[in-house]
């Protein structure tokens, strides 16, 4: 189910009520029943993938626990062999036969196709998170930070709980399978600001990713037509597309648990304000990659960690390898990996040179010009991530690099649903500053209430008008369900 | 090696590493509280602490570390 479809507007009214009008006893059982349904909306059978998993890291939670030495470690790479498994075959299995008919074609061997064994299977919905999210449950378990779960309804409510199931955040057990246990009493602080939360994600959502995808996806569905205006303006965009999209699916996550109580992690932290890629991978999708780092990354560097700098540089090259092939099974989801890999290997062997230009900078101007080249690197990595293949990637950088207007065309383009004219560039563009404004600006809190009624009131308020009257309802999934 | 002895060696060696004078690492210091201190150079300050004890951590204990007080723990029992 889409949290911006009519089916969630009934959905989550209904869910969030009965959850308080039932005894705690039976609440597992409710939010269990409707995850599961939740779910289903996708490919019904798909389920029984989730249910795989489940029951094989609650078993193996339980044997870690009560095992020593090799055999704990054992159980754990079973766990691990399992989600990745699931993994390999219904996301990697195509694109590595694709790259071996690649190769085979390269050295001039001949395979015929209909002999290829592809599978001809959708790409279970939420895959890459809810695995990523049972994983972290068995290493914790195994790092003896997490004591293993025995109660079995509780574990599955862990990795389906609904707002969180299909893009994240991507949680770990300390913070959440607790909550799970405890009895959560009406509170209308927790409900309205949860609803105002949901309300901020729907209008990040709704007025303006939605709006201004109709801009960018006309531009890179035929980047050799347009000049490098439009290129450029495509480009930017992009970046605010991309954040409002999924942050602002992370706060509708987010303030739909709150609203029953449950405090998920933040994912986001104003990335736009980072000063350098490090800083901007401590702000953006966190739960990402602190995972990345907690569980690959941090690893690497300690088991090779007598080899100083060249460990890290190891670590971090394989992480964001491995970080752009879990967004996607393709080669662009991998450069873009690969790209930041390197910036941040590029940060670590200029640390200490950078340290000393601060020294003798004006420390203001110094972090403006920062965050401008951190902004504009990461709207030219974008570009490796949301087109739509390599040659494209190619032509995109020629027609920004060469000022190309020979292919200018009109900036107003008409799309099934919206007309992308002078007016919605306006209202694009004045609802982006008054984002801006409110998350990096004031000192209001989005997450809490801030005993500020009147504000608050104003502000949901506008919100609601924004987005009833401003929205893009064409039900446009989030870019984050492709993975 | 009494523990606030271990805490003031510990201490000059995130002065050296992190390459920051004003360091005052308490018991209770964790990764939030040092601006320097991110994951990058938490790798860093292991093999600087372990250098300078002459001991070497298990990445159990590593990854067990909640803030610099257990680091100091695990010190002390090294170091018997």
């Amino acid at each position: 189910m889409l949290f911006n479809s009519i089916e969630f507007l009934i959905f989550f009214p209904v869910v969030t009520l009965l959850y308080y009008l039932l005894p705690h006893k039976f609440r597992w059982f409710h939010l269990l029943a409707a995850s599961c349904f939740f779910y289903m909306f996708f490919v019904p059978v798909y389920i029984l993938i989730l249910f795989f998993t489940i029951i094989i890291d609650y078993y193996a939670g339980i044997w870690i626990e009560n095992s020593e030495g090799a055999v704990r470690k054992r159980y754990l790479m079973a766990s691990i062999i399992a989600n990745i498994g699931i993994l390999c075959v219904f996301k990697y299995y195509n694109f590595f036969l694709d790259n071996m008919v690649f190769l085979f074609q390269s050295l001039n061997i001949p395979i015929a196709s209909e002999h290829i064994p592809y599978l001809s299977i959708l790409l279970p919905i939420g895959l890459s998170f809810h695995t990523f999210q049972a994983m972290s449950y068995t290493i914790e378990v195994y790092r003896g930070n997490q004591k293993a779960e025995r109660h079995f309804g509780i574990y599955a409510l862990y990795v389906m709980f609904y707002p969180q199931l299909v893009a994240g955040p991507i949680e770990r057990p300390q913070n959440v399978l607790h909550q799970f246990h405890e009895e959560h009493t009406f509170k209308s602080s927790n409900l309205l600001a949860g609803l105002r939360l949901m309300l901020w994600g729907f209008f990040k959502k709704l007025v303006i990713a939605d709006r201004i995808a109709v801009y960018v996806d006309a531009i890179y569905d035929h980047p050799d037509q347009f000049g490098w205006h439009n290129i450029l303006l495509a480009i930017i965009l992009f970046a605010v597309q991309i954040y409002c999209d999924f942050s602002g699916y992370s706060d509708i996550a987010l303030g739909s648990a709150k609203t029953m109580g449950f405090d998920l992690m933040k994912n986001f932290d104003r990335p736009f304000i980072s000063t350098n890629i490090s800083d901007f991978w401590r702000r953006w999708h966190i739960s990402l990659s602190s995972w990345f780092n907690d569980y690959l990354h941090t690893p690497i560097c300690i088991a090779w960690r007598d080899y100083g700098q060249y460990a890290i540089i190891f670590g971090l090259l394989v992480t964001f390898f491995i970080s752009g092939l879990w967004h996607g099974a393709a080669w662009t989801f991998i450069g873009y990996g690969v790209v930041h890999g390197v910036a941040l290997t590029f940060e670590v062997l200029t640390k200490k040179t950078r340290k000393k230009v601060i020294k003798k900078f004006n420390k203001a101007l110094y972090d403006r010009l920062s965050m401008l080249l951190t902004f504009t690197f990461l709207c030219l990595s974008w570009v490796i991530f949301r087109a739509d293949s390599m040659s494209d990637i190619g032509t995109i950088y020629h027609q920004l690099f060469s000022f190309n207007t020979t292919a200018f065309q009109s900036l107003v383009m008409n799309s099934n649903m919206v007309e992308f004219g002078a007016t919605s560039f306006a209202i694009a563009a004045v609802m982006i500053l008054f984002m801006w404004v409110v998350e990096s600006k004031v000192s209001y809190s989005l997450y809490e209430l801030n005993d500020r009624p009147v504000a608050d009131i104003i502000l949901s308020s506008a919100l609601l008008i924004c987005i009833l009257s401003l929205g893009v309802f064409n039900h446009n999934s989030f870019i984050y369900f492709q993975f | 090696m009494e523990k606030n002895e271990v805490l003031a060696l510990v201490n000059e060696v995130f002065i050296d590493a992190l390459d920051n004078e004003d360091i005052k690492l308490t018991e209770a210091t964790t990764a939030n509280d040092v601006e320097e201190w991110d994951s990058l150079s938490h790798i860093q300050l292991i093999v600087a602490v372990e250098k300078k004890f002459k001991i070497r951590f298990t990445s159990g204990e590593i990854h067990g570390f909640k803030n610099v007080g257990d680091m100091c723990d695990a010190i002390i029992a090294k170091l018997g």
